[in-house]
């Protein structure tokens, strides 16, 4: 066996290696750097990598450290946990549900316009999902509503938030992203290589994220229209006088220009724009009397737990991409991407398919960590725009929340849902909104214009 | 029942990474109110300050590298559950106990290891910023990397503490 067959097969076992031990349960962020560090002694034992690659690690974290566009995660967790603990976000849902709930469709309406609202303000999926699932999930069911219609409505606007700016999603894709164009410029000889930010993506994600919304509530509607059995009127709701529904509007439509305005103005980078949101969202607790000390406790516990568990995964994946690295498998992708038949359109058409069977298994987290940085530098070298790539994978990514047996809104739905829902028909109610995700995601593919030409206009 | 011997080491350890978190609680915090205020300062009076710049950065990465354990302790981590969720208790024990031993220790002994010549190198040069008007020692954020490492692999014993009472019921020493 040669050299590079031994180095082959011990990638293909590395990848195998991974599978198992993610199955195991335990957690993702260790299982990615255990298994990469196992197989580099393996292999530095048998002489089949070269433990020198494993020397740039603590420069990698550093990097993470140091990376400004990063200190975004953080901030926009703390908003999310800041609109959730203070119940504003619940409220949002209770009044919009009040307002829409009394036609025919309308609560399911309410549940896919709130969703947005909050998407567009936070981007945070748990949050959103458990706050839908508690409140109108049972009023929906105590009134007739399909499980299977109010189930995949909650999920699917649930996590809009990936797609939507400003979005977490989006920030470690832009920084990935980012990464990946410079590299696969610099390798053309391009040493004053153009930049793509964060804020590039979140003003090319726009569009699709509303298309997205639009495609939800006409699916929605039809439903309610053709099928008016599955989606009735509901006679329950509370009618709120237009102060409670302003003082519950509000804050959400502040943030959301706030933070989304001065960003797409290019005024602000997306970090200082999440901190005036974290500060915002603090304002708006107080200002209801939610705030105390106690709960800026609460917040700030919560805010730093979200944000290790994210950067423990980026850690461990980059740890294993070092690995993958060491054993030759950049270049394999590379090679493999270069000589598929169909050239641009074939090596996007398998990293699509690839990012989009991967969603079952993986989250999205795990998959902007690990796969981004080893097929993003090839695409990008064909010539791909990096805004459209971003864009394309995120609405693929989103799919990733929604696709069981591991998408974390069916999880999150689940952990909130009544028994007497069955598990069955949470994924069976989430099939139309995957549909209808893949359909997007053809549209942006077909018409590149509705990612690029927001940016192009407001940047240049 | 009875409390096993190793109570007070887990209580000690829990101690420690709750701390670390609690610090870094306390960073998250003045992550927020740091960057607002140089949003204000920026636009509002055109001031601007490399060294703020920097200690963010050093507030940033202080949240998740002191976080760690304390998420730990929390099962906070993501797990792909479906299959463990079908297991006993006594089984995911066990394997839980597995993954800290195989997967968990050795990660963080290689990461005190391998950035161990790292943080010397900068420390014996007093490494500062690159930037001018840059904060100095670079060298204590640079030795954050290790001291995480050892925080969480703490962190990492006391979880395995917990898991071998379940996977091996009636052979801890005292119980």
């Amino acid at each position: 066996m040669s050299l590079a067959d031994a180095q082959l097969l011990m990638l293909v076992l590395l990848l195998l290696g991974l599978f198992a031990g993610l199955a195991s349960g335990f957690p993702v962020a260790f299982v990615l750097g255990g298994v990469a560090l196992l197989f580099a002694g393996l292999g530095t034992a048998l002489g089949l990598f070269d433990p020198s690659f494993l020397e740039a690690f603590p420069n990698r974290v550093f990097g993470v450290m140091t990376n400004e566009t990063l200190v975004a995660v953080p901030l926009f967790v703390f908003m999310g946990v800041m609109l959730e603990r203070s119940r504003i976000a619940e409220e949002l849902l209770e009044a919009v549900a009040a307002m829409f709930g009394r036609r025919r469709g309308g609560l399911v309406v309410a549940v896919l316009l709130v969703g947005a609202l909050l998407a567009a303000s936070t981007g945070i999926v748990g949050a959103t999902v458990v706050a839908m699932g508690l409140i109108s999930l049972p009023t929906m069911l105590r009134n007739g509503y399909c499980p299977r219609l109010a189930s995949g409505a909650i999920c699917a606007s649930g996590t809009l938030g990936q797609v939507i700016p400003p979005s977490i999603v989006l920030v470690l894709l832009g920084d990935q992203l980012g990464n990946a164009y410079q590299q696969a410029q610099l390798k053309q000889g391009l040493f004053a290589p153009d930049t793509v930010s964060v804020g590039d993506l979140f003003a090319g994600a726009l569009l699709p994220g509303l298309g997205l919304v639009t495609l939800y509530l006409l699916y929605a509607l039809w439903v309610a229209w053709r099928q008016p059995e599955r989606a009735p009127a509901i006679s329950e709701a509370v009618p709120r006088t237009r102060g409670q529904l302003l003082r519950a509007i509000v804050p959400a439509l502040t943030l959301i220009v706030l933070v989304l305005g001065s960003i797409l103005a290019g005024l602000a980078t997306a970090t200082e724009a999440a901190a005036v949101g974290a500060v915002g969202a603090t304002v708006f607790a107080a200002l209801y009397r939610r705030l105390d000390f106690r709960r800026l406790a609460e917040v700030s516990l919560e805010t730093v737990k979200v944000t290790a568990m994210v950067f423990a995964i980026l850690i461990g994946a980059a740890l294993f991409s070092l690995v993958f690295r060491g054993y030759g498998g950049d270049d394999l992708v590379h090679q493999g991407l270069a000589s598929l038949p169909g050239g641009v359109f074939g090596a996007m058409l398998v990293v699509m398919l690839l990012m989009f069977l991967l969603g079952f298994v993986l989250d999205f987290i795990e998959i902007v960590f690990v796969v981004v940085p080893i097929v993003a530098p090839v695409l990008l070298a064909m010539g791909v725009d990096p805004v459209w790539l971003g864009v394309m994978m995120a609405i693929n990514l989103q799919t990733s929340f929604l696709t069981p047996p591991f998408g974390f809104a069916l999880f999150y739905l689940r952990g909130v849902a009544p028994p007497s829902l069955p598990t069955a028909k949470i994924y069976r109610g989430v099939a139309p909104f995957i549909v209808l995700q893949l359909l997007m995601l053809g549209l942006v593919a077909s018409f590149p214009g509705l990612a690029t030409a927001l940016p192009e206009w407001l940047y240049g | 029942m009875g409390l096993s011997s190793d109570a007070p080491l887990l209580r000690a350890i829990d101690a420690v990474s709750g701390t670390a978190g609690r610090l870094a609680a306390v960073m998250a915090a003045l992550l927020v109110l740091l960057v607002f205020g140089l949003v204000l300062a920026r636009y509002g009076f055109g001031l601007g300050s490399v060294a703020m710049q920097e200690a963010v950065l050093w507030l940033h990465a202080g949240i998740f590298l002191l976080g760690l354990g304390m998420a730990f302790r929390h099962d906070r981590h993501v797990r792909v559950d479906v299959f463990s969720a079908r297991w006993s208790a006594r089984t995911r024990a066990r394997v839980e106990l597995a993954g800290i031993v195989l997967f968990l220790l050795p990660l963080c002994v290689f990461a005190v290891w391998i950035s161990a010549d790292y943080v010397a190198a900068s420390w014996n040069a007093r490494e500062g910023s690159r930037d001018p008007g840059g904060l100095p020692g670079w060298y204590l954020l640079k030795a954050l990397i290790p001291l995480s490492a050892a925080l969480l692999a703490l962190q990492g014993i006391g979880q395995a503490l917990r898991a071998a009472r379940v996977a091996f019921p009636g052979e801890q020493p005292g119980a």
